[in-house]
């Protein structure tokens, strides 16, 4: 999610495990797909009760569903409040796909793709017995925007009169119609969206009481409907979920009613001694969103083959290239950077952590691709020859000593690619320096259009998997003055015409659409307009005390806490 | 009576003090480049309306002195809430602070102590192989970073041979012989510098105090060497020592301790202003680094009284 | 972290101002040179001085890397055996003791004993700079508000209280986020964020009030005495007073002594100021970074650790003891026989 990485540690995560069988799992568990709650067969049955501890790097950034933008805090809310529609519990690319939730069915969408109906599921109550009531998602709406939730900007850019109410022009939002009585939710859309399916799978979008104030309730957050809810809050230390015992009477088909009768998750932000903790089994599921610290990889691929396993996710990571501002306005200076840039290096800086690459979208995303792209192999270091050859690219098109600055996080490992990046610019004859920037200012920073950025780290982890989703960052709408999001400023007439029109197909139609995803992904990699070098992989690394392979990593939703269940 | 008129002026002096820490605190963080916060609040695909609309429900479009007024305010009142969680302030705080008197009180004791011993053993010893090992230590405590006294103590207690539990903090109420194992090595980590400090500084005045009248007076008149030391040396030279721990117990309070706590994950007041700084989320910053400044003012203030009690000729000298 | 080894000497030179009157420099000269423990961690200081200021050497003649050159993917061959400077995981080669990675590589592969030196020139150098900013600071708000007591006195020892109590590594934390991006604008030059002498200003100001304050009472010491009182009563101003008169006499006692003891203490204070990220900027280094970037590996890698914290406290350590010669030299009632 597009906020996760300005807020968080190493969180900017979001999953999709590998579909292709032969990339698939490494350690034990793999990717079978089905293991999944007492509501599917399980290859290991579960045992209900008992108490999970789960220990995490970094505290949810709010545990309020409406405010909540992090890793951690999708995990939580997740096991709280239920969406119209949600993910599928399983792993992989399985995990992606999407079932109804508090909706009786996906919604039916008009022909002219502007209308979105459906009608919510009748006897859904709240934790405290009131009854869930189709205005409530309305309200949700409503208040994510008042409370400015870090991607509301997907609401208020789709949602019909929903702009008008960010900006207090309107008491409501006129696009969203809701029937109590009834149950019928229909939306209108001021364009159309194909991914709009995909927002009403937000956490912000889970229906909520009505009655819940217009502020961020982040100690105590509002009243659920989901497998768990909220029990002991220890803002910044620890929170507990509690079994909900309701949820099972609800019986809505392929959402998991949860073993564990408690779920204790506390902070540990000394990642060292955090994987130490489920390493010794004193805690049991190490954080999604963290990485293992090299100092403890060896011990963990050791002592605890069978309990940890890295998860592709749909996350990219790249150096942006300015195609304004001098030398990267010119192709050969991008296409030396792409071959000469040593991947495999970029992923030991990683610790494993990075699976090499070189296009833009990430595994799992309909239309990317693996293997070599026109300037060489991602998995390979590229020879003296190669290096020696972008050197006389950079040399013949007389940009030899143009001053360059590279500009990174804080922190890392991401300052080290950035160091590396530094160091390959020297050799390619650049006169290349570094500003390191504070994290939590970095975007707001290369966002900002009168720095002209040059060069720098960028990554995008998918909000939700859909290829359109990345291409927002290479497409002209992406450009804003301040805030920017698109850091190279690319603006290709071809991209323009090929998103105008893929950009409209429903999510449905993704696969059919991938070969073209794929043409437009090549065109941009053969431009060399980003420096892609790798994909993020997560841990699912977990204690001896639970079932490994009955843990469902979701591609979307990270560890599935309902999942999880004591041997 | 002079005494109350000094005390009044060290308060008149401490708030003043205070109002400046404040608004130096606030005047860095909004100088900071991009540090607009609706920037960030806003998120990462935020239109500008997105910005605007935060700016005014924040009302940081309002001019910097409004926006001091108005946090002062919250401040005062409690009320004062973090940007980026929406949390009081206040209670975090609170908090955090067992963790933090624990590492700081614990820390102050350890070094109070062995500094003590130290540097009366070094005294005593001046000049033999044990006072240059005394000195060793002092000069080695003086010269490593706290942070990597932490990180060596960890990988030496923790990782490698698992004497001391993993890092955390547990709390005194909940179960105090743990409390005491988990906090050991914070407390040493933070220490050692200060045992340095306070071996030398005790050396060096109970070396003084042993050439005084008196203590030749009192050996003279066959005192004993235990005796003499306690009564006449320890009790002259532990005064200095005493007025440097209130300022040194205050500047950790407000300083080392972030580190450690950091290093240590305890959670305390320290790391929850890291982690602010790390977020550049304002009003945990700006109310911890009051509270940080009131703190080392107030002992400051103390320990100035405390010296003109004992020695009236401080108060004409000092304003 | 702040609070520190110039207590160490204030406690004992405050209250012992009243040297004799006839050259005191000379005296505690001799002194110093009969303390050969003093003398011999000086030549220490001064021989890692001088390493240090070797570094090109070493990295041109000996190691043949830049202290920036990135060996991620290199393979060197040790006692016969192909070894990765960085393994799969990201884990570097440790200390090889030939000339190519003597000391090991870090986790950019760059190599250890380069990074040190050069790293040890930018520590020396905001230790020096650091002091320099505190001396001057020092002394621009100890005399005077020694020496014209009233309300001077007031306002000055009031803001020095400001930066005293100002939680100093906050502060730091802060201007380092702050300042690390646009660089500050002193008008009549701009630093840009990169540049060393932002955190040797944040540290030098950082000690000010701790030499600043027995600089004070020095001066009120000074100002009640005998040829002070005869250079008032020849019609000297004020002006001339302090220049040919106080400077002179602080100069020959306490100024070197807190030098040297400030050199050391801004050393390590860097160091932490590292740690929380507003240190020297990459990819320059100072030991400090050396050590914060390391102790993330410190269970595998300890080399990373090790090698600039034993330097660190080497060059601390022998700068902190001739310190300790000196005050010895210029106050032998507190000597150590």
């Amino acid at each position: 999610m597009r906020m996760r990485r300005a807020v968080l540690g190493i969180a900017g995560l979001t999953t999709a495990a590998l579909t292709l069988a032969a990339c698939s799992s490494s350690g034990g568990g793999g990717n079978n797909g089905t293991g999944n709650g007492p509501n599917s067969q399980s290859a290991s049955p579960g045992k209900t009760g008992g108490t999970v501890k789960v220990v995490e790097g970094t505290f949810p950034d709010s545990l309020d569903p409406d405010f909540s933008y992090t890793t951690q805090g999708l995990e939580a809310t997740d096991m709280v409040y239920i969406p119209l529609l949600t993910y599928a519990a399983k792993e992989g690319t399985a995990g992606t796909q999407l079932i109804p939730g508090l909706a009786t069915a996906l919604p039916t969408v008009s022909s002219d793709g502007l209308t979105y109906s459906m009608t919510m599921r009748s006897g859904i109550k709240y934790s405290d017995g009131t009854p869930v009531q189709a205005a409530d998602f309305t309200h949700a709406i409503e208040r994510s925007i008042k409370i400015s939730w870090g991607g509301s900007s997907f609401f208020t850019g789709y949602i019909k009169g929903a702009a008008d109410y960010a900006a207090g022009k309107a008491k409501s939002i006129s696009g969203i119609q809701a029937d109590n009585s009834t149950g019928k939710i229909t939306i209108t859309l001021s364009q159309p969206y194909g991914a709009f399916d995909n927002l009403l799978a937000f956490e912000s979008a889970a229906p909520i009481p009505s009655s819940t104030p217009m502020k961020v309730l982040s100690n105590t957050p509002p009243l659920g409907d989901g497998p768990y809810k909220f029990g002991k809050i220890v803002p910044n230390g620890s929170y507990q979920l509690l079994r909900n015992a309701d949820f099972a009477s609800f019986k809505i088909p392929g959402i998991p009613t949860g073993y564990a009768d408690e779920v204790d998750v506390s902070v540990n932000s000394n990642t060292t001694a955090e994987a130490q903790a489920v390493l010794n089994n004193q805690a049991d599921v190490f954080d999604a969103g963290d990485t293992i610290p090299a100092q403890v990889l060896p011990q963990v691929m050791t002592q605890a083959k069978d309990r940890y396993q890295k998860t592709p996710l749909a996350s990219t990571y790249y150096f942006f290239m300015n195609t304004r501002v001098a030398p990267f306005n010119n192709k050969a200076a991008r296409t030396a950077v792409n071959m000469a840039m040593d991947r495999p290096a970029l992923a030991k800086l990683s610790s494993g952590a990075l699976t090499p690459g070189c296009n833009f979208l990430p595994p799992t995303i309909a239309g990317h691709a693996d293997g070599p792209c026109s300037f060489g192999d991602p998995t390979q270091s590229p020879s003296a020859a190669t290096v020696a050859k972008a050197k006389q690219m950079i040399k013949n098109a007389g940009l030899a000593g143009t001053k360059v600055t590279v500009w990174s996080e804080t922190r890392q490992p991401r300052q080290n690619f950035c160091l590396y990046l530094n160091d390959l610019l020297k050799t390619l004859g650049f006169k290349s320096s570094m500003k390191v920037v504070a994290d939590a200012t970095y975007f707001q920073t290369i966002g900002n259009e009168s720095l002209n950025p040059q060069i720098g780290f960028a990554d995008w982890s998918q909000d939700f998997p859909n290829p359109s989703d990345f291409y927002l960052l290479l497409s002209k709408a992406g450009i804003q003055r301040t805030n920017n999001e698109n850091f190279g400023d690319v603006d290709d007439p071809q991209i323009e015409s090929q998103l105008a029109t893929l950009e409209k197909d429903p999510a449905s139609q993704l696969s059919a659409d991938a070969a073209k995803w794929q043409a437009l992904d090549k065109y941009v990699a053969d431009q060399s307009y980003v420096a892609v070098y790798g994909y993020q992989t997560a841990p699912k690394f977990l204690s001896n005390r639970v079932n490994f392979s009955g843990a469902v990593f979701n591609p979307v939703d990270y560890i599935l806490f309902s999942t999880v269940s004591l041997k | 009576m002079y005494l109350l008129i000094f005390a009044l002026k060290r308060l008149a002096a401490a708030i003043v003090v205070l109002f400046a820490v404040s608004v130096l605190t606030f005047l860095i963080f909004f100088a900071i480049p991009n540090g607009n916060p609706a920037l960030r609040l806003a998120g990462r695909t935020a239109t500008p309306a997105d910005i605007h609309n935060v700016e005014v429900a924040y009302g940081f479009n309002k001019p910097i002195y409004v926006q001091y007024v108005r946090t002062m305010k919250q401040i005062f009142t409690g009320q004062i809430q973090s940007y980026t969680q929406h949390l009081s302030v206040f209670s975090q705080i609170k908090r955090g602070l067992p963790a933090t008197l624990s590492v700081a009180i614990g820390a102050a004791i350890v070094w109070m102590l062995i500094g003590i011993a130290l540097g009366v053993i070094g005294a005593l010893r001046a000049g033999k192989a044990t006072d240059v090992a005394v000195s060793t230590v002092s000069f080695l405590g003086i010269s490593s970073p706290s942070f990597v006294v932490g990180f060596i103590l960890l990988d030496l207690f923790v990782y490698k041979t698992h004497i001391f539990p993993q890092v955390g903090y547990v709390p005194i109420t909940k179960d105090p012989v743990s409390w005491f194992t988990h906090m050991i090595l914070p407390w040493f980590s933070m220490a050692f510098l200060y045992i340095g400090i306070y071996a030398q500084v005790l050396r060096s005045s109970v070396l003084d105090a042993m050439t005084t009248d008196a203590v030749r007076t009192a050996r003279a008149k066959g005192l004993s060497p235990t005796k003499v030391m306690i009564k006449h040396v320890l009790r002259v030279s532990l005064i200095p020592i005493v007025s440097l721990w209130g300022l040194d117990f205050a500047g950790a309070l407000a300083g080392t301790t972030l580190v450690i706590e950091v290093v240590f994950n305890l959670q305390g007041v320290g790391q929850y202003a890291y982690q602010a700084i790390g977020a550049l989320d304002v009003p945990p910053i700006l109310v911890i680094t009051i509270l940080g400044a009131f703190f080392v003012v107030l002992m400051n203030a103390i320990v100035d009284i405390l010296y003109a009690v004992l020695d009236p000729r401080i108060r004409a000298g000092k304003g | 972290m702040v609070d520190h080894a110039a207590s160490v000497v204030s406690s004992s030179i405050e209250e012992e101002t009243t040297g004799s009157g006839d050259s005191p420099l000379r005296l505690a000269l001799h002194r110093l040179r009969h303390n050969k423990i003093a003398l011999f961690f000086g030549v220490i200081f001064l021989l890692v001085v001088i390493v240090c200021l070797l570094a090109p050497v070493y990295a041109n003649d000996i190691a043949h890397t830049g202290p920036d050159a990135n060996h991620i993917s290199e393979v060197i061959n040790l006692n016969g055996k192909p070894t990765p400077v960085v393994s799969t995981i990201g884990l570097p080669i440790g200390p090889t003791y030939h000339s190519k990675f003597f000391f090991g590589a870090d986790q950019n592969g760059r190599d250890i004993a380069v990074r040190l030196l050069y790293g040890g020139r930018n520590s020396l150098a905001i230790g020096f700079m650091a002091t320099i900013v505190t001396m001057i600071g020092a002394l621009l708000f100890g005399v005077t508000a020694g020496f014209f007591r009233g309300w001077t006195d007031t306002i000055l020892s009031r803001l020095l209280d400001l930066i005293w109590a100002y939680p100093a590594l906050l502060l730091a934390a802060a201007l380092g986020v702050s300042l690390a991006v646009g660089g500050v604008n002193l008008g009549f030059a701009h630093l840009s964020g990169s540049s060393i002498f932002i955190p040797s200003m944040v540290i030098g100001v950082v000690y000010i009030p701790y030499v600043a304050r027995p600089i004070r009472g020095e001066v009120l010491t000074l100002r009640e005495r005998e040829f002070v009182d005869a250079a008032r009563i020849l019609g000297y101003n004020r002006a001339r007073i302090i220049f040919s008169e106080i400077l002179p006499n602080l100069s020959a006692s306490i100024l070197p002594v807190f030098f040297a003891l400030q050199v050391a203490q801004s050393i390590v204070l860097e160091a932490a100021l590292s740690f929380l990220g507003a240190g020297v900027q990459p990819p320059s280094a100072s030991w400090g970074t050396m050590l914060s970037d390391g102790s993330e590996l410190i269970s595998v890698s300890p080399h990373l650790v090790l090698v600039p914290g034993i330097m660190l406290i080497i060059a601390a350590l022998s700068v902190n003891v001739f310190g300790d010669g000196l005050r010895q030299a210029f106050d032998p009632r507190s000597s150590r026989h």
